[in-house]
């Protein structure tokens, strides 16, 4: 009998090896890596001939973690709840919506909503910036200038940056939550809602009863990946509002624009290093107390 | 019953009103960057923009598909998005279905850690990655390419074929077991087919991953030759001094064609026969 | 079906694989490969001129995007990295300091270097050694749109500039436009008040009063232009005819004539309080040899860079795409000599200063970046902002090593 799980156990683990080695090597090396680089004193000075140095780098990095970096902590954990509230609310209704068979142009729709995530990030963000944000050629300003307002700087100051890098990244994710909603949406089981119908149940009960307690495990794992990708995001503030020779004025920072321009500029990759590393444990705690949640419903 | 079937109707018009509506507010930058592309003049901003372009042109696009290698990078980069897909989902699902079916020591904590490990921020696994294919003799290999893209979402495909399965009762999988199938039959016959949307959508992922993928693409490649679509796009734009907006909007939008063609494609699939064979109730 | 579809993907999995083309052996000795992000028209007289002065190397130009970050990866590694590479002086200190780097006076016959004008040679030098063969060099230049602006009405000094931008900003309109939170336009104003981002030794803003003195007074322009700092929107409306004027560098010069601006080069204006001229930064293109390359493949390197220091390839570059060669001899050449932005640039040299290329300077950038925004966008007082940027500089200088 023991014998039999013992094989058991090797099956799974050899179906799952090649999949498991890929991580191992492009995932999880990396931090590995990145932990031993902390260590030592790797930088301009010390490109090849680099020694262990123990965590001194971790003793200067709690320097950087100072009033600057914990307001953008803040902003960024204000930044995640709300894109990622926003996020899940509309992909769910326009999942929902989408879900109607009567609707026949469904899939035309589905594709043109598909769109934002066809095109690479960066040149979206890049129209964005220039085609709509811009404050002399901008469409918003050009409407502006007809309803006849006062052209605005949009980028320019934190609240409305913070606004306006919420509404891109908005636009650059929920393709992909819509899709995954969707996907999850059509796994139900459509006799469900039959018998629901047939009970008598309205929308609310069947959202409510059916449709949430089936996709969530289905999306769980693409949520919480996005949380940290949200958490993580980077191209969307730093090319809308901080990048080097086209900043706008904002002060809004996520942790790792902060973390860029105040560790990784300076080319000390021992230093940066252990910024990173930090970053990477305050956002497992995070994670941490959220998956605690999770089992705590179930 | 007709006044239901009215309500209905109009239910089903605001409807239709709202997507339409939504499609139009969401293509607004995209539509802006098609009309720019049509367009002559020089530069992307103008003050008077409007919709349709004034001068309308196809030099633009003539010059996309004509000049700048621009079917060199498609050819490249359709390698590397077809090996990398292939890659990516012969590797997950397998894996994806041990952990969804198998119990096994470790299930448990290698799921939660596969989750955990997307909180490291990656820009600073380049330099690793580079240390780690370098002595693979890989750098400037599309080999390499396709290992770092394939790795970097394996953890996705892992997880998103997985959340499927679980999904697929298992009663399905006994009454083939009882017809004296195999396990590899019993994943081939009937539970891919069954989870053909979440492998369509996984597909999809890795797919527009790829794509769009320009970081590793231009660090880990070198000359345009071999550059992918999103690199060369890049490259393209980075340079300002002789970078032109219009070529750059008209090449921005040939790159998106394919990737809107092959999911309006996929669409079919994904809806179709999901429950089809399926044990009900 | 299915037996079709796995074989299918099966095959596209091989093809991938096998496809991956393999790269040269770079154990070639004759072979030289150029890592470079210059416009087309840079390497094509680059590379015609050295098909004909040395056809017995094999040049291959490669176009790398971003070069710099690509070379602090494969930093001296013969299987990824190039052979030399083309790119502005001013992150010779880093590579330097990585130790990829080989000074080419080694490598370049004693006397071949005479004649470069002394700016280059000395933007190519970090601790004493040159690491750079000087190809040509940019620098910004006063320009402006004779439609609007005449020749007789060009500022002299910063006062007549603000007088002028004055009277002729608004309704969509502006009297001069200039990138003017971006460190390196900047730092023209700054060494027009006589104080500079960073020295020698690597000590930031060694004269503080200079620095606020340039940013109070330069806020008083900032007023009169648009919000964004950034290229394309400077730019546009330089060529778009709605800005008078701008301090723009050589390669807005082309899309200037395309768009069929009647361009004026002007001298820089004068500060009026210090009677000095904006000084721009100038970068200088140069070649420089990785340290792998000048061992193994000594006598091709040095044949490459003898042939890069006749003056008829700088003269190439000035005609093919109107750069200022840093050979003195080309302006003999009376093509290049009566060239107006040639001319225009070699002018500046004067009193441009190159950029520095100290590493630390790399910090600076974001620094003097943060600092402008602060102070010109924000609206932040310029003491204030000044001091918090001298303690992030002092903070991130002392980080780096």
């Amino acid at each position: 009998m023991k014998k039999r799980r013992n094989k058991d156990t090797a099956v799974s683990y050899l179906w799952s090896a090649p999949s498991l080695l890929l991580i191992a090597l492009m995932v999880v090396f990396p931090i590995l890596y990145t932990g031993y680089v902390s260590l030592t004193n790797m930088n301009v000075y010390h490109w090849f001939d680099f020694t262990i140095v123990g965590i001194d780098n971790y003793i200067r990095a709690l320097f950087v973690f100072d009033s600057g970096f914990l307001s953008a902590l803040l902003a960024t954990l204000l930044w995640t709840v709300i894109n990622m509230a926003l996020q899940l609310v509309i992909a769910f209704v326009l999942a929902s919506l989408l879900n109607n068979q009567k609707l026949r142009l469904r899939k035309l729709y589905k594709t043109l909503l598909m769109f934002p995530w066809a095109m690479p990030g960066y040149v979206s963000i890049l129209l964005w910036k220039t085609g709509m944000f811009n404050t002399q050629f901008g469409l918003f300003n050009q409407w502006m200038e007809k309803a006849g307002l006062a052209a605005a700087r949009w980028l320019s100051n934190n609240v409305s940056a913070f606004l306006c890098c919420t509404l891109v990244n908005l636009w650059l994710a929920l393709p992909f939550m819509i899709m995954i909603m969707d996907g999850a949406m059509q796994s139900i089981d459509k006799s469900y809602y039959e018998s629901a119908l047939l009970d008598g149940a309205n929308w609310t009960e069947r959202t409510r009863y059916i449709t949430i307690p089936a996709i969530r495990p289905i999306i769980a794992p693409a949520v919480i990946i996005t949380i940290f990708t949200t958490f993580k995001q980077f191209d969307v503030v730093y090319l809308l509002t901080q990048q080097a020779g086209a900043k706008t004025g904002s002060g809004f920072h996520t942790i790792l624009t902060y973390a860029y321009e105040n560790a990784f500029v300076t080319n000390n990759y021992g230093y940066s290093s252990a910024i990173s590393i930090i970053i990477f444990i305050l956002l497992i705690v995070f994670s941490a107390r959220y998956q605690l949640r999770e089992e705590g419903d179930e | 019953m007709t006044r239901k079937k009215k309500k209905e109707k109009l239910g089903l018009f605001f409807l239709n009103v709202f997507f339409i509506v939504l499609c139009f507010v969401t293509l607004i930058p995209i539509l802006y960057a098609v009309s720019v592309s049509f367009s002559g003049q020089s530069g992307l901003l103008s003050s008077d923009f409007s919709f349709i372009p004034h001068d309308f042109t196809l030099d633009n696009y003539k010059e996309v598909l004509f000049g700048e290698g621009i079917m060199t990078w498609f050819g490249n980069t359709v390698v590397l998005a077809a090996s990398t897909v292939a890659l990516s989902l012969s590797v997950a699902v397998p894996a994806a279905y041990c952990f969804s079916r198998r119990r096994f020591p470790g299930r448990k904590a290698i799921l939660k850690c596969l989750v955990l490990l997307n909180a490291f921020p990656a820009i600073l696994s380049m330099f690793a990655i580079y240390r780690l294919l370098r002595p693979l003799g890989l750098v400037n290999h599309r080999a390499g390419l396709i290992l770092v893209y394939t790795g970097t979402m394996a953890v996705f495909s892992l997880w998103n074929t997985k959340g499927y399965f679980d999904t697929i009762p298992r009663e399905i999988e006994e009454a083939a077991r009882i017809d004296g199938a195999s396990d590899l039959q019993v994943v081939i016959r009937i539970v891919m087919p069954l989870a053909r949307p979440s492998i369509i959508v996984t597909g999809l992922m890795v797919l527009i991953y790829v794509w769009n993928e320009y970081i590793y693409a231009t660090t880990f490649l070198t000359g345009e030759a071999n550059y992918t679509l999103a690199a060369g796009l890049y490259a393209l734009q980075a340079t300002e001094m002789s970078g032109s907006w219009p070529v750059f909007a008209a090449a921005s939008v040939a790159v998106s064609l394919p990737v809107l063609i092959i999911f309006f494609l996929c669409q079919k699939h994904m809806t179709s026969g999901l429950t089809a064979g399926g044990v009900k109730g | 079906m299915k037996k079709i579809i796995s074989l299918l993907l099966c095959l596209c999995l091989c093809l991938g694989l096998a496809a991956c083309g393999g790269r040269a052996d770079p154990g070639d000795a004759k072979k030289l490969t150029i890592w470079h992000d210059k416009e087309d028209a840079v390497v094509a007289a680059l590379s015609d001129y050295l098909s004909e002065a040395v056809p017995d190397l094999e040049i291959v130009f490669e176009k790398k995007t971003s070069l710099t970050d690509s070379l602090k990866l494969v930093g001296n590694d013969p299987t990824a990295a190039p052979d030399l590479f083309i790119f502005a002086h001013d992150k010779i200190g880093v590579f330097a300091e990585m130790g990829i780097l080989t000074p080419i006076t080694e490598l370049v016959e004693e006397g071949r270097l005479e004649d470069y004008l002394p700016m280059t040679l000395e933007a190519a030098a970090y601790k004493g050694e040159v690491y750079q063969l000087p190809l040509y060099f940019e620098t910004l230049l006063f320009m402006y749109n004779r439609r609007y602006m005449q020749d007789d009405e060009v500022p002299a000094t910063t006062g007549e500039l603000l007088q002028y931008a004055t009277d002729n900003t608004g309704r969509g309109r502006y009297g001069f436009v200039e990138q003017h939170s971006t460190a390196y336009y900047s730092a023209a104003w700054i060494h027009g008040f006589g104080g500079s981002i960073i020295d020698q030794d690597g000590v930031p803003f060694p004269d503080p009063q200079a620095v606020k003195d340039a940013l109070a007074y330069h806020l008083k322009f900032v007023a009169l232009m648009p919000g964004e700092t950034e290229y394309s929107t400077v730019n546009t409306l330089f060529l778009e005819g709605k800005a008078d004027a701008t301090i723009g560098g050589p390669w807005l010069v082309p899309s200037a004539r395309d768009a069929g601006i009647d361009l004026g080069i002007a001298p820089m204006p004068t500060v009026d309080e210090t009677g000095k001229a904006l000084a721009p930064y100038s970068g200088v293109q140069g070649i420089h040899v990785l340290k792998f390359a000048a061992e193994n493949k000594k006598e091709a390197v040095q044949e490459l860079l003898d042939a890069l220091t006749a003056p008829s390839v700088g003269i190439d570059l000035a005609l093919a795409s109107g750069c200022a060669p840093a050979n003195a001899l080309c302006y003999d050449d009376p093509r290049v000599a009566n060239d107006e932005l040639v001319q225009a640039m070699r002018g500046t040299a004067e009193i441009a200063v190159p950029m520095p290329n100290i590493p630390e300077m790399d910090v600076m950038w974001t620094v003097v970046g943060n600092l402008l925004t602060d102070v010109n966008l924000s609206g932040k007082d310029v003491e204030s902002s000044f001091s918090s940027a001298m303690d992030k500089a002092e903070e991130l200088i002392e980080a780096m090593g």
